[in-house]
């Protein structure tokens, strides 16, 4: 915040050296232009992002005051109902039972990343060269494989007949899983698909607080165990103060990116399978706006889901200022 | 991982560009129309039927030309909802029967009442095909051609156990016990049905007298509660335990049945007559078919009639989008599409095959505009997963479905 004002500040520091009126106009053109000059800057950006950010945000909310469904749809002509989508939402239990279900899916999920991923990272640190080079690849291959190849192989490797997994658990002699159906229960489906985001968070997790782990001074770590601190007070007082921000960062960021998981929960359930039993909210949204055509209370939805991410980010993003601040 | 957020944010911006791209109107060019078939059509045997009428219709439309576009099931629901927000519907569309009632609702299709008279066999449609095609009295569709469901069994198997083409369920469940026990096999299947194939439970339903759901007095109730309902999902309950080592929580593509018999883990399998186009070289001199039997000793159980037709979307050429489904229903290309295994539209051409004669007793699903919305929200699949694993007991998971499929049938 305080660089911002600098140009108006070097204008204003030149002013005294300048005598006489004459020569005051065209300093206070250039005073102008100057300030003017950050906000031609981000015009583009701003422009860009009402056109594509702003414009379909505003579509949306108005959307979701229409009743809109096919006959709509057909008509090119909604019908403005008022608050009725967003009664009809709220007084509805299948969306208050999605929005606990997503919220305890999400909890789950971000604990766990968070978790192997700081264990996976500080594993990463210990290691000798070679060993780490193959971590390292092994982990950014997972993070480039697209999602939705990801999601078939899955697939495969789970399937009830002739999945690998339970072939391979059977011949291991860990129990009998001939035929064992890794889908049978509503919990094991969203345990399924924790495991596939899991899976697909922890590169990017992991690497990130690897790349944070080497910006922990060797001599401080040297020091404390000389001083004789058990490993944990080393981990406690030293590497994770200044893991702080980073944790803080992708904690924030894993919980916005798994609220709003739709891709791995619709394909991995599969779309002959998605009820009101398993439903997370972005398949939630998806069956209710486009499944059911209904397009004014899927709106409605998607502004109440809006509302709820925005406040995780308000969140997010004040701890964050915050910390630059004490920084 | 990435685009997760604004996954879902995305959907709605691009329903929302749908929605936007209001742009030039629909009165198509009449150098040429837009046929939207599904994909079934594109086969080797079968396109040129499609080419065939396409000629038939220049003859007498000199200089217009007919754009076919193959669609899938899968997809062609959302596409065509675009191109409606978009005034770019094509001229004709194939719809499947039990797609048909909310479009029509919603008034996505022309009135075709008059052209009535002109379409061929008009008089002797089936019946299961017509009922989808009318709605308030107007027709909006017009039968293209049907699918029914059989058993498609391995004759080798069948012989090898002394099992005769069984005559009634009773028959063909002492069967699918001795066969089981003959292979002694953990993963075979004397009957592969997998255990929230839908179609085929409520089958069991109809056969026993039940309904899905039935309007009384402008409202809509589940049926699936009542007595006679509840002894037919008992009886699919039990038929699959005796018979059917498939995931009894998967559906009818994973994996495809045709699939697990090429594998040799099926003595039979229940499905559409085109099952047997995929059973691999191994088993196909061994296969035959057979009518499902019902409870009832010499008549068979009323199987699903699946099928299309064909319909002239809002904003399209009427007269040409007419003329073109006319030429495509024309008797003459009914029987090519009955000569490659297919049902026609009429009664007139039905002849004693296995497929012919599972269709002339059939069900169809309520005809309700929301129909749709108990389809793709799993409502039925869900109940018979619930009942299979025995989660629920029978009546618990009938009511529950039974008293969803009433508030998504009565909703606006």
């Amino acid at each position: 915040m305080s660089r911002r004002p600098a140009p108006q500040v070097a204008a204003v520091a030149a002013e005294p050296l300048t005598l006489g009126a004459r020569q005051r106009r065209p300093l206070t053109l250039r005073r102008v232009g100057s300030a003017a000059v950050p906000y031609l800057l981000v015009a583009p950006v701003v422009i860009a992002i009402a056109a594509v950010l702003g414009y379909p945000l505003y579509k949306l909310v108005t959307l979701s005051f229409q009743r809109y469904g096919l006959p709509e749809l057909i008509q090119r002509k909604g019908e403005w109902v008022g608050l009725d989508n967003f009664r009809s939402v709220l007084g509805d239990e299948v969306f208050w039972d999605t929005l606990v279900r997503t919220i305890v899916f999400t909890a789950v999920n971000v604990a766990l990343t968070m978790v192997l991923g700081l264990l996976l990272a500080l594993l990463l640190v210990r290691l000798s060269t070679p060993v780490r080079v193959l971590l390292t690849t092994g982990l950014v291959l997972a993070w480039s494989m697209p999602v939705v190849v990801a999601v078939q192989v899955w697939i495969w490797m789970t399937n009830f007949q002739n999945g690998i997994l339970n072939y391979t658990l059977t011949t291991l002699g860990v129990g009998d899983y001939f035929q064992h159906d890794w889908y049978a229960t509503t919990f094991s489906k969203l345990a399924m698909v924790t495991l596939l985001i899991v899976w697909g968070a922890l590169p990017f997790v992991v690497l990130s607080l690897y790349a944070g782990l080497s910006q922990v001074p060797r001599e401080l770590l040297e020091a404390a165990s000389i001083d004789g601190a058990s490993s944990w007070r080393v981990f406690r007082d030293v590497t994770y103060p200044v893991l702080k921000p980073i944790l803080y960062i992708l904690t924030s960021l894993s919980i916005i990116w798994d609220f709003g998981v739709f891709t791995q929960a619709y394909l991995l359930i599969g779309a002959s399978q998605v009820n009101v039993d398993n439903y997370l909210m972005g398949v939630y949204v998806f069956i209710e706006g486009y499944g059911h055509s209904d397009f004014g209370r899927g709106a409605a939805i998607s502004v109440l889901w809006l509302l709820i991410v925005a406040l995780l980010s308000v969140f997010y993003v004040r701890k964050m200022v915050r910390m630059e601040e004490t920084a | 991982m990435r685009a997760r957020i604004i996954g879902g944010l995305a959907l709605v911006a691009a329903a929302l560009a749908a929605i936007a791209a209001t742009a030039s109107g629909g009165a198509a060019a009449t150098n040429s129309i837009t046929v939207w078939l599904q994909v079934d059509a594109q086969a080797a045997n079968w396109e040129p039927i499609v080419k065939a009428a396409n000629a038939a219709f220049q003859r007498e439309h000199p200089g217009v030309a007919v754009n076919v576009q193959y669609q899938t099931w899968g997809n062609h629901l959302q596409k065509f909802d675009a191109t409606l927000a978009g005034g770019n519907a094509p001229d004709v569309i194939e719809m499947g029967n039990t797609e048909m009632t909310k479009y029509m609702a919603a008034g996505a299709f022309q009135d075709i009442t008059s052209d009535r008279g002109s379409f061929a066999n008009s008089s002797t449609w089936l019946d299961g095909l017509a009922a989808a095609g009318r709605y308030g009295g107007k027709l909006y569709g017009v039968p293209y051609y049907a699918g029914s469901r059989v058993v498609t069994y391995r004759t080798d198997l069948f012989k090898k156990a002394n099992i005769k083409v069984p005559t009634s369920l009773a028959e063909f469940t002492a069967a699918a016990r001795k066969l089981g026990r003959q292979q002694g096999d953990r993963a075979f299947s004397p009957v592969y049905i997998a255990g929230t194939d839908w179609y085929f439970a409520m089958s069991f339903v109809y056969d026993n007298g039940g309904t899905i759901a039935r309007q009384i007095s402008g409202k809509w109730k589940g049926t699936l509660a009542s007595p006679k309902a509840i002894a037919g999902l008992t009886a699919y309950r039990n038929f699959f335990l005796a018979a059917s080592r498939a995931s009894k929580t998967t559906d009818e593509t994973k994996p495809n049945p045709y699939d697990v018999y090429a594998q040799g883990n099926a003595g039979s399998m229940v499905g559409p007559g085109w099952f047997s186009c995929c059973v691999g070289d191994k088993y196909k001199p061994l296969t035959a078919q057979f009518v499902m039997p019902s409870r009832i000793k010499g008549q068979p159980m009323p199987g699903f009639l699946g099928g299309s037709l064909l319909a002239v979307p809002i904003g399209a050429n009427k007269s040409l989008g007419a003329d073109w489904i006319k030429a495509y229903t024309s008797n003459q290309s009914m029987t090519s599409l009955r000569s490659i295994g297919n049902i026609p539209n009429t009664t007139s051409l039905l002849g004693n095959s296995v497929f012919e004669r599972a269709a002339r007793k059939s069900w169809f699903v309520p005809t309700a505009k929301n129909w749709v919305n108990v389809e793709n929200g799993n409502i039925l699949r869900n109940m018979l997963a619930q009942i299979l694993t025995g989660k629920l007991s029978v009546r618990q998971a009938a009511q529950s479905a039974s008293d969803n499929i009433s508030s998504v049938l009565n909703a606006s």
